[in-house]
């Protein structure tokens, strides 16, 4: 057998096994398993595709915030808003809008105003940039307070069932509204990691590199470091604005009002960066899984002990930054490795006989 | 040095030896499952209202999941969930629970609530949301889906309440006795949420300006309130209630609910000099608010919320708490005058018993036992112990007294036109020698008034 017919197969065996991983998700997870299942799964999902946004920003290109939850809070509130209310601005005629068409207006929105904010954070680094979007999660919730006016005339944007629900030419069998959310988030979360995965291997992912690794010498080979760290910055808060507009859906209200949710959350998606791997394509959607399923696994391993399961999930984080220092991927990569090194040592063996 | 193919070789295999491994794993994994194939169709309507009772229902049941009736009754077990805070900023409100499961296990031991002829037990399920809106969603839904609950009790916060409304209302899920006294409640559009005996707020803030205008008609008001809707609520019926009066709001200040930081906005409110001080904030912002009134050298005739009457929060503001006003729909396990009080005796015998950790002089503990026993008593009035017929009987209380520590001449009353419960009231002033509660006046009896007083966009948003 020659090397590419070796090749070729491994190559079929491949996309038949990403297929069946693909399938699982896509159909049989969400048909087989209860609505309790299906939304923590897209909530790991959502978690994921905003930590895969903060990861281009903090992973690939070293600004470290820990204000994305205020995105998120924009994208939720942006996609309630105009699924559930009426406006009429500027002659203009909006609102009751199906899910998928608030996506495109999230996308932008967040998008712009994540360059807003990272033009001003050109001026700062590390410690003070972390400072600086701290600051913006604890004024978010504040506007949020101020300016939405939602349901029962809180800040709090609750839809109806309708509003919920999945749209009439989605396949039935998947048309419960979990199903629906769960559908949405997967979906998301597949093209976010397309997209990352692209990005990531494209001159733009390698001048992200180039500019957190030494800023003066990528400026010195032609990069412009203001463009590349806004544009960062933007994409970043587009990944976690979309990420909010799916949590509408699973979460079933916009609620952005507690400054101690929205930090919390920023702090989430910071968590899920480094327990998946910064700098890697898949590891921030690790680790939304990991956030989202650890805290799940310490509640209910401690029913009725309200304060011993988030002390659980400490630890655990403390545990695992312990062991994989470099995530869950990092940890993953140097597994391969050594059972690389004993599997090519032992070939070497077979191949090299002792020398005569 | 291994060259670019081997490389790329050895990379692929790792690859593919990782999507096989991942892929075997998930066909172990597709023997699991759990969703049940019968999925309630929420498009059309259900032919007959399976046990709804007479053509005049307050409860339209049209359009109801079918076949859910009944959900959470299994043998002889009631299942019924809630959702509270039990850790986080607003932990003290798991004080309700204590209350609530104290009189849950009383009823229990006594060989359970008879309904339509048989006895049940009754099983209380209890979710933490730590007061987040959102949690709460996720812990109602986890208690529809996995806990199959029959109907939900006494589920606390106002925001809470209103982003499961929309749920509650498609699944016709009973949201019995929500602890909140907000006007949002009486909207029509939402009929299976009723709130609980907490005094609707507007009432409250219209017992303390009537008093106002009998004792002192031309005084200055400076608010503090939360910046949420709770304090919304206040703000508003406030505003409302002071027009055509000469009572004047003189400042407002908001502070955030998210903690009890309220030093700087009561010193900028007591710069004013205002006569009054209202307090539309509860749990730990309430003391916080009196001692820095007191420190400021402040002494204005105090309004606090009604959920704030609690010994806990009285004795941790101290001496600043003495003369406070307030309202309260039950009587105050504190007050020795109530001490020999049948009803206040059997609940410090019962609290003690099942939840000897509970402080029994405190207020909420009460709120929860009371709730606990107005539950009771409406599966005991019930005609059949469907979701349905329950929620119609909350919705048509008839006098209900001697319910837990309802104060003894009290009658609570719902009706189509009365979508309150504690309307009822004792308005009372607060003793910080004695260490409890006073009453001033007599008993007040607002009965039906709550949908009169409040402005019609106030209960329906």
């Amino acid at each position: 057998m020659t090397r590419t017919q070796q090749q070729a197969i491994r190559l079929v065996i491949a996309v038949i096994a990403v297929a069946v991983v693909v399938q699982f998700f896509a159909w049989y997870f969400p048909t087989h398993y209860g609505p309790t299942d299906t939304r923590l799964f897209a909530s790991a999902m959502y978690i994921g595709v905003a930590a895969m946004g903060l990861n281009l920003l903090t992973g690939y290109n070293g600004q470290v915030s820990i204000g994305h939850g205020a995105f998120f809070g924009i994208g939720a509130y942006i996609t309630a808003l105009l699924m559930d209310h009426q406006y009429s601005w500027f002659g203009l005629n909006f609102g009751h809008q199906n899910f998928l068409s608030t996506i495109p207006t999230v996308a932008v929105v967040t998008f712009v105003i994540g360059a807003l904010v990272g033009f001003p954070a050109l001026r700062v680094k590390g410690l003070y940039l972390a400072l600086v979007t701290l600051g913006l999660a604890v004024v978010f919730p504040d506007l949020a307070t101020r300016f939405v006016k939602g349901t029962g005339g809180t800040s709090l944007v609750s839809l109806t069932s309708t509003e919920l629900a999945a749209p009439r030419w989605f396949p039935s069998q998947l048309s419960a509204q979990d199903q629906w959310a769960y559908t949405m988030a997967f979906a998301f979360a597949l093209l976010g990691l397309v997209a990352v995965w692209v990005l990531a291997r494209s001159r733009f992912g390698r001048s992200l590199i180039a500019v957190r690794d030494h800023e003066a010498a990528a400026a010195s080979v032609g990069i412009d470091l203001a463009r590349t760290k806004v544009t960062a910055f933007a994409l970043s808060a587009m990944y976690a604005g979309i990420a909010g507009s799916l949590s509408v859906l699973v979460v079933q209200n916009a609620s952005g009002d507690d400054k101690l949710v929205t930090f919390q959350t920023s702090i989430e998606f910071l968590v899920a960066v480094v327990i998946g791997g910064t700098a890697t394509v898949v590891g921030p959607l690790i680790g939304g899984f990991a956030v989202v399923y650890i805290q799940k696994w310490a509640t209910d391993a401690f029913p009725n002990k309200p304060i011993i399961s988030p002390a659980t999930f400490g630890i655990v984080l403390i545990v695992l930054m312990y062991v994989l220092p470099d995530g869950v991927v990092g940890g993953g990569r140097r597994l391969r490795g050594l059972a690389g090194r004993t599997l090519r040592a032992r070939r070497r063996r077979d191949v090299n006989p002792a020398p005569l | 040095m291994i060259d670019r193919r081997a490389s790329r070789a050895i990379g692929m295999r790792r690859g593919v030896a990782t999507a096989l491994v991942v892929a075997v794993a998930l066909v172990g994994a597709a023997c699991g499952g759990n969703r049940s194939t019968a999925k309630p169709s929420t498009s059309s309507p259900a032919v007959s209202t399976a046990g709804s009772g007479s053509s005049a229902s307050l409860i339209d049941t049209s359009n109801c999941p079918p076949n859910t009736d009944t959900t959470g009754v299994s043998g002889d077990t009631i299942t019924i969930g809630t959702s509270v805070a039990e850790s986080g900023t607003y932990a003290p409100f798991s004080a309700i629970l204590d209350g609530e499961q104290a009189y849950i296990d009383y009823t229990n031991a006594n060989g359970g609530v008879t309904v339509a002829g048989k006895k049940y037990k009754i099983n209380l399920v209890a979710k933490d949301d730590q007061y987040v809106a959102s949690q709460t969603v996720n812990n109602v839904n986890s208690l529809l889906n996995d806990n199959h609950v029959f109907a939900l009790l006494d589920v606390v916060g106002t925001k809470n309440n209103l982003a499961i409304r929309n749920l509650v209302n498609t699944q016709c899920v009973p949201d019995l006795y929500a602890a909140s006294g907000a006007t949002q409640w009486g909207n029509h559009q939402y009929p299976w949420l009723i709130g609980s005996e907490l005094v609707p707020y507007p009432l409250e803030v219209r017992r303390f300006v009537d008093y106002l205008e009998q004792t002192k008609p031309d005084a200055t008001i400076a608010v503090l309130r939360a910046n949420d809707d709770f304090g919304q609520s206040y703000a508003d019926t406030l505003t409302q209630m002071v027009k055509g009066t000469k009572l004047k709001i003189v400042q407002t200040q908001q502070y955030d609910s998210a903690g009890s930081q309220v030093t700087t906005q009561v010193n900028s409110l007591a710069s004013t000099k205002a006569d009054v001080f209202f307090l539309g904030a509860t749990l730990l912002a309430c003391p916080a608010a009196l001692t820095a009134a007191q420190n400021a050298g402040w002494h204005p005739i105090i309004y606090m919320s009604g959920t704030c009457v609690s010994k806990v929060l009285f004795s941790i503001a101290g001496a600043a708490a003495n003369g406070v006003f307030s309202v309260t729909p039950l009587l105050d396990p504190a007050a020795p005058v109530n001490a020999s009080n049948p009803a206040m005796q059997l609940y410090r015998a019962q609290v003690a018993k099942y939840k000897p950790k509970a402080d029994l002089d405190d207020g909420i503990v009460g709120y929860g036992w009371t709730t606990g026993a107005l539950f009771v008593k409406t599966l005991e009035s019930s005609p059949s112990l469907t979701r349905s017929a329950v929620m119609e009987t909350a919705r048509t209380l008839k006098d209900v007294s001697g319910v837990g520590l309802e104060i003894p001449a009290a009658k609570w009353n719902t009706s189509a036109n009365d979508w309150f419960v504690g309307e009822t009231f004792q308005f009372i002033k607060y003793d910080a020698n004695a260490k409890h509660t006073d009453p001033v006046g007599s008993l007040t009896n607002d009965d039906g008034q709550t949908a009169k007083l409040t402005p019609s966009e106030l209960i329906n948003q």
